[in-house]
């Protein structure tokens, strides 16, 4: 990657946090306030359903991960449509505005990060140096799932101008299916692998268990992750690709 | 003679018009994903060109006859559905009297943004932007959203960030059609700079006396063909007889 695209790259993140906050730390404490809000409404009713100590945690943990997997496949999925006015009249690299795209909803995933680690510590519970590793790991993986889906998405929506209202419902019912408000536990060890298959049931899970419980997962399980991550880069890479040399002519 | 900058050998294109619209998953799932009947719009066809380093040459030719279709192609912006382009030097466009501005921000901005895309690093776009805003005798309204532009208000900037960026090839559709009669005279006293400074350039225009001026050779498009090619002022000759005829 050259500087002249370092320096493009930066200038698109930093003129779409003007534009998405209004260029106020004010506008991006709202962004942060959004989930936050979100946990104490969900903590204060399920906290009497579900009466395990680390509920609290667990749930800040899914709570704030799930708000970047939103955010960002959101905001990753419009890119292109949003940017149309740049490659209508300019030749640009096209994964640059998506991975730009994904850029803030990452700048607030690093905040909620420190918070979850003050938050932990708050309560005594304070994760290992070890722990936080793995959790910036699953941050990362999760980070490069958003990637590849919206290097998909991205050029798809070109073509199909209702998908964001598609992936919305997805969304929707994708935040009951991953365990954010619910331990994975209470659903029978047999269909767990169908719970899985969505993508930030295992960040979710895997980040709780270096984060909260203290131990890391299964080989197993990180490779499990690894494959995940590949099949998401891979698949995105090559509709965007394919489609992509096209995206000015499907405007 | 040099290897020429710029290539096109062959090339055509069309774009293909659905007699169905369908532009949203559901209409494609109601529709079973059954094929469409589609028209072609044929709008290029066989169109050869090259253009040397230091050469300026103008594309003239009536609307619709495929002047824009073929500066977007030489630009990689569309592809090609045949023939093949090939550019061996670094590319400024300014297509449709514009660029991509974002209305949400500020002129300043902008011109980051643009002059990020047109190659420029962030340390060149500092130390020209006093010299693009004066250009564009914008420097009072540097903090006004582009929102708040007229379209020759943008346009000005838009040459303004084209010709600070300039690397080797100026690609310009309708070229200094835009603004008053003194940034007319201060883009043309720039263009001349950049053809003295060696730079190669690929003029769009409807303007005969433009294309004799301002080029060395011209080709004349017509129904997506190359119908005349020579020395600027004979094709802007051949376009003004054209008209004539048509009119």
């Amino acid at each position: 990657m050259s500087s002249n695209s370092i320096g493009l790259a930066w200038t698109l993140v930093r003129t779409d946090f003007k534009t998405r906050f209004h260029g106020t730390f004010s506008g991006f404490v709202w962004a942060l306030l959004k989930p936050a809000a979100m946990f104490l409404v969900l903590m204060s009713v399920f906290s009497f359903l579900f009466k395990d100590p680390a509920y609290k945690l667990q749930l800040v943990v899914g709570l704030f991960l799930w708000d970047f997997f939103a955010e960002g496949t959101k905001n990753g999925l419009a890119a292109l449509h949003s940017k149309s006015f740049l490659f209508r009249k300019l030749r640009v690299p096209l994964w640059i505005l998506v991975v730009a795209a994904i850029a803030n909803p990452f700048i607030t995933l690093a905040v909620f990060t420190l918070v979850i680690v003050l938050f932990l510590t708050a309560v005594g519970q304070a994760p290992s140096l070890a722990g936080i590793g793995l959790f910036m790991l699953y941050c990362l993986a999760l980070t490069l799932i958003v990637v590849g889906f919206s290097l998909a998405t991205s050029v798809l929506f070109l073509k199909y101008r209702d998908l964001n209202q598609v992936w919305d419902m997805v969304t929707q019912a994708g935040f009951f299916l991953a365990p954010i408000i619910y331990p994975l536990g209470i659903v029978p060890e047999k269909f767990h692998f169908l719970f899985y298959l969505w993508p930030p049931t295992a960040i979710i899970e895997f980040s709780r268990t270096a984060l909260v419980a203290g131990h890391a997962p299964s080989l197993l399980a990180h490779v499990y992750l690894l494959i995940e991550v590949a099949v998401m880069l891979t698949i995105g890479s090559l509709i965007l690709k394919r489609m992509g040399p096209r995206a000015a002519e499907l405007v | 003679m040099s290897v020429p900058l710029i290539e096109v050998d062959s090339v055509s294109k069309s774009f293909w018009i659905p007699d169905e619209p369908r532009h949203t998953v559901r209409e494609h799932v109601m529709a079973g994903f059954a094929p469409r009947p589609r028209r072609r719009l044929p709008v290029l066809d066989s169109v050869s060109l090259q253009l040397r380093k230091g050469e300026a040459l103008g594309v003239m030719g009536a609307n619709g006859c495929g002047k824009s279709t073929l500066l977007k192609l030489v630009c990689g912006i569309y592809l090609p559905d045949d023939g093949t382009i090939t550019t061996r030097a670094p590319i400024t466009p300014i297509l449709d009297l514009g660029v991509g501005w974002n209305p949400e921000l500020d002129a300043v901005d902008n011109v980051y943004l643009i002059g990020g895309l047109m190659g420029l690093s962030l340390a060149e776009i500092a130390r020209g932007l006093d010299a693009m805003l004066e250009f564009a005798q914008l420097r009072p309204y540097a903090r006004m959203h582009l929102k708040h532009f007229s379209s020759g208000m943008a346009a000005r900037l838009a040459y303004a960030v084209a010709f600070q960026a300039v690397r080797e090839v100026l690609i310009l559709d309708e070229v200094l059609a835009v603004g008053d009669a003194g940034f007319k005279q201060r883009c043309q006293a720039r263009y001349r700079e950049i053809r003295a400074a060696g730079h190669t350039t690929l003029v769009v225009s409807h303007d005969p006396l433009q294309i004799a001026a301002f080029c060395d050779r011209a080709v004349m498009l017509s129904g997506g063909r190359i119908v005349a090619e020579g020395a600027a002022p004979d094709v802007a000759q051949a376009y003004l007889s054209s008209l004539v005829k048509a009119g």
